[in-house]
C-alpha cells in the first residue's frame, strides 16, 4: 500500500515534466519559425510597398501603399534581365552535364573492377587538398576557358561529395541480384546502367539536380574570377555589384532616371525598393526548385548519411 | 584438385581480361576523371609557382625557381599576424557558435508531436540555405543600413543610437556568424534529424516503463545518438579552419571593417587576381592548404582514437 502512495506523486510530477517539455518545444518551434521566416517575409512585403514608407521603417507587418515601381525598375534594367537569362542557360546546361557525369562516375565506383581503389583515391583526395585559387585560375586560363561562357557550365560540374552520395544510393538501394540477372540475360554494363540503374535512381537524381542546380544558380564566384566580359556574366555576379555594397547602386538609379525629373530622395528610395524586388526575383527560382523537389529530400539525405 | 603455379603472365592476362570485360565502367567514369585531372590535379601541378618567380610569358614550368622566398616574405610581412588572427578567429568563433544550433534544432523538430507542424517546420528551416550568398549579403546591407534599415529604426525607437553595422570592425564577426547560423543551422540539422529517425522506438518504450520523462529521454536516448554524427561534422569543419569563408567575407568586406574582415582568402584574391602577384599568393594558398590538410588528418586520427568514428 505504502508503495502506491509514494509513487503516485512521483508519477504526477513526471507528467508535469512532460507537459513543460511539450510547451517548451512549441515555444521553441514558434521562435525558430519566426526568426527563419520573418526576414524573408519582410523582404517580400517591402518589395510591394511604397518606397518612402519602407525607407522610413513603417512597413513591418504587412505591405503598405501597394505599388510595383520597384519591379518595373527591375524589369526595365536590360543588364539584369540579360544576366538572368545567362544564369538560366548556365544553370540548365550545367546541371544536365553534372547529372550525366556524376551518375556515370557514381555507377562505376559502385561496381568492382580492376583499379577501383586507385580511382576512389583520385576522387577522394580532391576533397582534402587542392591547388588553391591562383594555380586553378592559371590552369583555367592555360586551357583556354578564361572569359568563355563555357567556364560557367564546366566549372563545378563534378562535386565529389555528390558522386559519393550517388554511389552510396546505388549500392544501398539497387540489389546485386538485379545485376546478376541482367548479366545472365547478356546485358552489357552500359545497358544495365541505362535500363536498370538510371530508372531506379529517380530520388537521387532529383536530389542531385537540386544540389547542382541551386549551387550553380547561386554562384557568383565563377563569374567574378573567370569572366570579364559583362554580357557573359551570370545574375549573381551582377547582383554582387548592386546589392553587396554600402552605396545605393548607381546603375539602378540610371535605369530609373528616364522616368521624370523627380527629387533625388524619391529616386534613392526607389532604388532601395528595387533592391528588395531584385532579391525576390533572383531567389524565387532556387526556392521554388527546392520546394518542388522537397519530398525527395528526406529519403535522399537519409541514404547519404549512411556511411558508404 | 591440382595446384597450378600461377605465373605473372597468367595474372597479367587475367587482369587484362577483367579490364576488357569492364570497359564500359571506364568509359562512364572517364568524364568525371578528366574533369578532376584538369581542374584539380593540374592546379596541384601548377602549385609549383609558389616556389618560382612566375612570369606569364615563360609559363608555369619555365619560370625560375626561387625556393621559399615567397613563404618567408609572407611570414615576415607586417599584416601576417592580422591575417592569421582574423582568419582563425572568424572560423573558430563561427564553428563554436554555429555548431550546437543544428543539434538543438534536430532535438526540437524530433519532438514536435503534430506531424503536419513537424513537416512544415522542416521545410521552412531549410529555405534560407537556398538563398545565395550575394542575396544574403544584400539583405544584410538593407536591413542593417544606418539610415533606413529596419534594425536601426527599431534601435532608435527604443531610445538607442543608430549603429553602422556593416562599416564597423567590431560588428563584422557577429554579423557574419549570426547570418551564417540563420542561413545554415536548419539545413545542417538534416543529418541529425536523419540520425534521430533511426532511433529504435523500443528504447523510448523501455524508458517510459522505467519512468523516464521526456527531458530524460532527450538526454539519455536522443542526445547520445547524435554524438557520432556530431563528431563527423566536427572533423569535417576542422579541415577548413583556415580556408572557408572567403566568398561571403568578400561580400561583407567594407572600408570600415577591414581590421577584422581582412582574412587570408580575401587577401589572396585581391593581391593575386587584383594585383597579379601570382607566385606570392599561390604560396600563401599552399601554406593554408597544407595546414588544412594536416588539421583534417589529425582530427580524423583523434576521433578514431576516441570513439572509432572516422571519415575514411
Amino acid at each position: 500500500m505504502s508503495d502506491v502512495k509514494t509513487s503516485m506523486p512521483r508519477r504526477q510530477k513526471e507528467i508535469r515534466a512532460d507537459r513543460i517539455f511539450n510547451v517548451f518545444v512549441i515555444v521553441m518551434v514558434v521562435l525558430v519559425l519566426l526568426i527563419t521566416l520573418y526576414p524573408l517575409y519582410l523582404v517580400i512585403i517591402c518589395s510591394f510597398s511604397d518606397p518612402a514608407l519602407v525607407t522610413s521603417g513603417q512597413v513591418t507587418l504587412y505591405p503598405r501603399g501597394m505599388t510595383l515601381v520597384g519591379y518595373r525598375a527591375v524589369f526595365q534594367n536590360r543588364e539584369l534581365i540579360h544576366s538572368f537569362f545567362n544564369s538560366v542557360i548556365y544553370t540548365v546546361s550545367g546541371t544536365i552535364l553534372s547529372l550525366v557525369v556524376t551518375m556515370g562516375a557514381a555507377f562505376t565506383l559502385s561496381r568492382k573492377f580492376p583499379g577501383k581503389k586507385l580511382f576512389s583515391f583520385i576522387f577522394a583526395f580532391t576533397m582534402f587538398f587542392n591547388g588553391g585559387l591562383i594555380p586553378t585560375f592559371l590552369t583555367v586560363r592555360d586551357v583556354g576557358l578564361y572569359n568563355k561562357a563555357m567556364v560557367c557550365v564546366i566549372m563545378g560540374c563534378v562535386s565529389v561529395w555528390n558522386v559519393m552520395l550517388a554511389r552510396t544510393y546505388i549500392t544501398s538501394t539497387i540489389p546485386e541480384a538485379l545485376y546478376e540477372a541482367a548479366d545472365l540475360d547478356g546485358a552489357s554494363q552500359i545497358q544495365y546502367f541505362f535500363h536498370i540503374v538510371i530508372p531506379l535512381s529517380g530520388t537521387i537524381i532529383a536530389v542531385l539536380s537540386v544540389y547542382y542546380g541551386v549551387a550553380r544558380w547561386n554562384d557568383y564566384w565563377t563569374g567574378l574570377i573567370y569572366l570579364n566580359t559583362r554580357s557573359l556574366l551570370p545574375l549573381q555576379t551582377i547582383l554582387k555589384e548592386i546589392l553587396a555594397s554600402l552605396e545605393s547602386s548607381r546603375e539602378l538609379l540610371m535605369s530609373m532616371v528616364s522616368d521624370s525629373a523627380e527629387q533625388d530622395a524619391e529616386l534613392l528610395n526607389r532604388a532601395q525598393i528595387a533592391k528588395y524586388c531584385i532579391i525576390v526575383v533572383s531567389t524565387v527560382p532556387a526556392v521554388v526548385l527546392y520546394l518542388c523537389m522537397q519530398k525527395f529530400f528526406v529519403k535522399g539525405v537519409m541514404i547519404g548519411s549512411v556511411k558508404g | 584438385m591440382q595446384a597450378h603455379p600461377i605465373s605473372a603472365g597468367d595474372r597479367l592476362r587475367k587482369w587484362g581480361r577483367s579490364v576488357i570485360r569492364n570497359r564500359w565502367l571506364y568509359l562512364l567514369i572517364l568524364p568525371a576523371l578528366v574533369y578532376l585531372i584538369i581542374f584539380n590535379y593540374l592546379p596541384m601541378y601548377g602549385v609549383q609557382i609558389a616556389f618560382k618567380n612566375y612570369k606569364p610569358v615563360r609559363g608555369i614550368a619555365g619560370s625560375e625557381w626561387v625556393g621559399f622566398k615567397h613563404f618567408t616574405t609572407f611570414f615576415n610581412a607586417y599584416y601576417f599576424g592580422r591575417l592569421i588572427t582574423n582568419t582563425l578567429l572568424l572560423n573558430v568563433l563561427s564553428l563554436l557558435f554555429s555548431f550546437p544550433m543544428p543539434i538543438f534544432l534536430a532535438l526540437v523538430v524530433n519532438n514536435i508531436r503534430s506531424q503536419r507542424l513537424k513537416k512544415f517546420t522542416q521545410t521552412a528551416i531549410y529555405v534560407p540555405h537556398f538563398i545565395s550568398t550575394v542575396v544574403l549579403a544584400g539583405i544584410l546591407y538593407i536591413l542593417l543600413s544606418p539610415t533606413n534599415g529596419i534594425i536601426n529604426h527599431f534601435l532608435v525607437a527604443l531610445g538607442g543610437k543608430s549603429i553602422y553595422f556593416m562599416n564597423e570592425a567590431s560588428w563584422f564577426r557577429p554579423v557574419y556568424i549570426i547570418s551564417g547560423i540563420w542561413q545554415n543551422a536548419g539545413w545542417d540539422s538534416i543529418l541529425y534529424i536523419a540520425a534521430l529517425a533511426g532511433v529504435d522506438p523500443e528504447l523510448y518504450e523501455a524508458a517510459t516503463i522505467d519512468g523516464a520523462n521526456k527531458w530524460q529521454k532527450v538526454r539519455y536516448i536522443d542526445f547520445p545518438h547524435l554524438v557520432p554524427t556530431a563528431t563527423m561534422m566536427l572533423i569535417l569543419n576542422c579541415g577548413s579552419l583556415l580556408s572557408s569563408a572567403t566568398q561571403k567575407t568578400l561580400l561583407l568586406q567594407t572600408g570600415g571593417n577591414m581590421a577584422t574582415s581582412d582574412i587570408i582568402g580575401t587577401y589572396v584574391y585581391t593581391m593575386g587576381l587584383g594585383s597579379g602577384q601570382f607566385s606570392y599568393t599561390a604560396a600563401i594558398g599552399l601554406f593554408v592548404n597544407v595546414i588544412n590538410f594536416i588539421l583534417v588528418l589529425s582530427a580524423n586520427k583523434i576521433s578514431d582514437r576516441l570513439q572509432g568514428e572516422t571519415l575514411f
